[in-house]
């Protein structure tokens, strides 16, 4: 097999190279890495400014495409084609998108195995294993990996903007979902470390909407010179991949997070219903990939989105298909058969933004402003759904539904890299939270929530837990993260012992476990022993999250059938019976 | 982790501040906040920590959440690591637990209005310190059924504590001994006046244990006094509070109606306001003696 020609910087390269410019004032740029599309922004002294690529767009189209021995991404390939032309080229099988979805998830996903749907190859084993991913070059399924991908679609992407900017480009601040878990994030750093880039932030989406809507405001209030109002704006946030809603509280230029909630419903799937009710045998029809199943699959791909994006427009829509060999498809699709179709989208929408309401601990009547962004934010029932949850007329209209996450990652990029702005443009600040619980495993399969969700960041919290056995000198702390109640349907993150614990009878030891947060949102865990005291009790461990490697399920169930009983924790109770 | 406990543990000043005093001020303010005339003993650790955290956020106990807010928001424009990099994290942590901790506790209380209406000056916070997290069940001595034998204060001396003036033990520090010290003090008391109450009840209980002063009618009555079934008395009391919430409730609901008054000339809703404290000057002191005396009274026949 020919070997990749795309280099890849390793970690080391790109700390020597910070010290060589020291002139350049070294602002990160915002990126937002869509499902589908990608932009690129950056602070330029004055205002955000988004990048353009050579063919004129702010949105490139996210994508890598293997053919032979090159490789392209989406953000200049394919400049001098026809733009219908180019997307029947990506989904030939031989270009990777949706890595977004695919990046850091098990083969037992749910999201993964709606991925085999998609025209290049997605092969899972269903044991949480890495699902095995692979273009077709040269009629041959070439194998690689998400992070691969989008390490050459951000290298593509770094390459851009420094010819634009003429300086060397190093820090980075990335937009992800909400839903995105910390084992995910990793995996995005990864990709950028192999692309050469530092990431300084990676912010959920919502939240850099919320920080552009606050710099908005406070644009606002200079010009009335009125007084620093709280605004509360509900952002629902809605693109191919995943769908977030965040509530903030603005005022004077900060945004606070007041609650944040997210899950794995997009565009895709909504893309992917209406392709299974226009053509109903889809499933049987495309079961193996050969190459003229991938070809007709391509076109009824095709013909449904376009039916979809006119469907916003108008009241019904005709699918017309020639799948080739010898079957028609043609079917008139229309508003109420669409909202019927993914009526479960829909709902799965209006649970996570009354969610966050409740999180956020407002009503409807409170919100001032309902921003909706992302491009399936177009769709008329989903705007009719969020701004009758939220009993408004008419949503916010100063943003971009598709620029405004990567303007505000923008913002932040030059706040966070200490630019400071004479007109006071720059005199802002996002107090994010936390989208989900973190917690350990404790009495037995239980999930103990040390750092409960939407809690300010940075945060730190410690909670007391105790032995189960008599003289039990070893004690097992398993992170988890996420809303279940039982461990085993959270992340795993990383696990640690503590060992040499005084033996005491059970339930009279205290053992400490402290988690912190910080602004750039690392998570350490603290554990000791800090009752009985004395000069015998081991030192405290301190564990920098997650330690895991690889996002694979076993290792969770390895742990619990093997040290789940001997080394396991209860939460001490608060409770002292007289 | 609890380096702060510590440095606020260096001011310990009991502190109180009679009503007759501020009663004047409550009728000059503006009708959308009145200050909480109340005494406050900042002797508790609770207290403590609260003060301390009113410090570390720069505003005065009588400050509106709008006013904590914008503190809060200023100090994070200064310090969070955004902007001050990695030393202000540490600040942060303390900016946003004393940010949580102030603003639960005002919409605890009904957004910073007092709750001296009821003439009591309960504040919400316990009279007797925590060793430790606060957990669910505390210790509480029924002062008046003690008989100063001084034998819980022999077995746990750091919980347990004298008070020579009014000749009774009390909890000053809460699981301040080790867990078999404590129990042995609570199984040697003759009288068996020490119990395990609910956290919650805790401050009620603390509260209504202290003698409150008296209202005078005449030569009658006056002076100090206690409840003499302090359990009845706390139950009542948390109905009474309850109720108060609930009216304060029911105002500020019929007020927003009435929209906003400005500060500058006076509006209708602010002549109705003094309107209504000048009333409720009036007849507050009969209300009072009617509350206390039903509180009493119940608290009797309920023994």
């Amino acid at each position: 097999m020919a070997e990749q020609v795309y280099t890849v910087a390793s970690d080391s390269e790109t700390t020597g190279e910070d010290k060589s410019q020291p002139s350049f004032p070294d602002v990160a740029i915002g990126i937002d890495i869509g499902t589908s599309k990608c932009s690129v922004a950056v602070w330029n002294g004055h205002q955000v400014e988004l990048l353009k690529n050579t063919r004129n767009q702010h949105g490139m189209r996210s994508y890598v495409m293997f053919k032979d021995d090159n490789l392209s991404a989406g953000v200049t390939g394919g400049a001098t084609r026809e733009n219908a032309h180019e997307e029947r080229d990506i989904l030939s099988g031989s270009a990777i998108f949706n890595m977004k979805r695919l990046i850091g998830r098990t083969d037992t996903d749910e999201v993964v195995q709606a991925s085999k749907a998609l025209p290049f190859l997605v092969q899972t084993l269903g044991i949480g294993v890495r699902p095995f991913i692979a273009a077709l070059v040269n009629n041959m399924w070439r194998s690689t990996t998400p992070e691969e991908v989008l390490a050459i679609f951000l290298l593509e992407l770094k390459a851009l903007v420094e010819m634009h900017l003429k300086h060397p480009v190093r820090n980075a601040v990335l937009t992800i979902p909400v839903a995105f878990s910390r084992f995910q994030q990793t995996r995005i750093e990864r990709a950028c470390a192999m692309a050469g880039l530092h990431v300084l932030r990676l912010m959920p989406e919502p939240t850099a909407v919320a920080l552009l809507y606050a710099q908005q405001q406070q644009q606002l209030m200079h010009d009335n010179m009125g007084s620093g109002i709280e605004k509360i704006a509900l952002i629902f946030n809605m693109g191919a991949g995943y769908c977030d809603v965040a509530v903030a509280a603005t005022a004077g230029g900060v945004s606070q997070i007041r609650a944040l909630s997210g899950c794995t419903v997009g565009g895709e799937d909504i893309l992917q219903n209406t392709m299974r009710h226009v053509l109903p045998n889809f499933d049987s029809l495309y079961a193996g990939q050969t190459m003229d199943r991938i070809k007709s699959m391509g076109l009824v791909r095709i013909a449904t989105q376009d039916a979809i994006h006119k469907l916003a427009n108008q009241e019904s829509v005709e699918i017309n298909v020639d799948l080739g060999n010898g079957q028609q498809v043609s079917k008139v699709l229309d508003h109420s058969e669409f909202e019927q179709v993914n009526r479960a989208i829909f709902e799965k929408c209006e649970k996570i933004i009354n969610q966050c309401l409740v999180d956020a601990k407002l009503v409807p009547e409170d919100i001032n402003d309902v921003i909706l962004v992302g491009g399936c934010s177009r769709i008329p029932r989903i705007r009719s759904l969020v701004l009758g949850l939220c009993k408004k007329e008419v949503s916010y209209k100063n943003v971009d539904a598709l620029e405004a996450a990567v303007s505000g990652a923008a913002l932040e990029g030059a706040i966070a890299s200490g630019v400071t702005d004479p007109s006071g443009s720059l005199d802002l600040l996002t107090i994010q939270a936390t989208p989900m619980n973190l917690g350990i495993r404790a009495d037995g399969d239980g999930f103990a929530a040390i750092i409960p969700r939407n809690t300010t960041v940075p945060a730190r919290r410690d909670m007391l837990f105790t032995t189960t056995h008599d003289n039990q000198t070893e004690a097992l702390i398993a992170v988890y993260e996420g809303e279940g109640e039982r461990a085993e349907d959270n992340h795993l993150l990383g696990y640690f012992k503590i060992a040499g614990i005084p033996p005491a009878p059970k339930g009279s030891v205290e053992i400490s476990v402290c988690m912190d947060i910080d602004a750039s949102n690392v998570l350490r865990v603290f554990a000791g022993v800090v009752k009985p005291q004395g000069p015998a009790i081991p030192p405290f461990i301190e564990v920098r999250m997650p330690t895991l490697d690889d996002g694979h399920g076993w290792c969770g169930q390895a742990l619990a059938k093997m040290y789940g009983k001997t080394l396991d924790l209860a939460v001490l109770p608060k409770k002292l019976q007289p | 982790m609890v380096g702060f406990f510590g440095t606020s543990a260096a001011y310990v000043h009991c502190h109180l501040q009679l009503r007759n005093g501020s009663v004047h001020s409550e009728l000059i303010r503006p009708n959308h906040y009145r200050p909480r005339s109340v005494i406050r003993c900042c002797s508790t650790a609770r207290g403590r920590i609260r003060d301390y955290y009113y410090q570390v956020l720069g505003v005065t106990v009588h400050s509106t959440p709008q006013e904590i807010k914008e503190a809060y928001r200023k100090l994070q424009k200064q310090h969070h690591p955004d902007i001050a990099g990695y030393k202000g994290h540490d600040y942060t942590l303390l900016l946003n637990e004393a940010y949580n901790v102030l603003m639960r506790n005002l919409s605890r209380h009904v957004d910073g209005k007092s709750r001296a209406g009821t003439g009591s000056g309960y504040t919400g916070d316990g009279y007797s310190s925590w060793n430790g997290p606060v957990r669910s069940q505390a210790l509480f001595v029924d002062e008046n059924k003690c008989i100063g034998c001084r034998e819980c204060v022999h077995h746990a001396a750091r919980t347990f504590s004298m008070d020579d003036v009014l000749g009774s033990a009390h909890v000053d520090i809460q699981f301040g001994d080790l867990e078999q010290q404590i129990q042995l003090a609570v199984e040697s008391c003759p009288v068996n006046c020490i119990h395990w109450v609910e956290s919650q009840e805790l401050p009620v209980l603390e509260f209504l244990s202290r003698p409150q002063p008296k209202e005078g009618h005449g030569i009658f009555g006056g002076g100090w006094e206690r409840p003499r079934n302090v359990f009845a008395a706390a139950k009542n009391f948390a109905k009474r509070l309850e109720r108060e919430e609930q009216e304060l409730e029911r105002e500020q609901s019929s007020r927003s109606h009435g929209g906003h008054a400005d500060c500058e000339a006076e509006t209708e809703a602010q002549a109705e306001a003094r309107h209504r404290a000048g009333e409720e000057l009036r007849w507050k002191p009969l209300v009072d003696i009617w509350n206390g005396f039903r509180g009493w009274r119940k608290g009797g026949t309920d023994r």
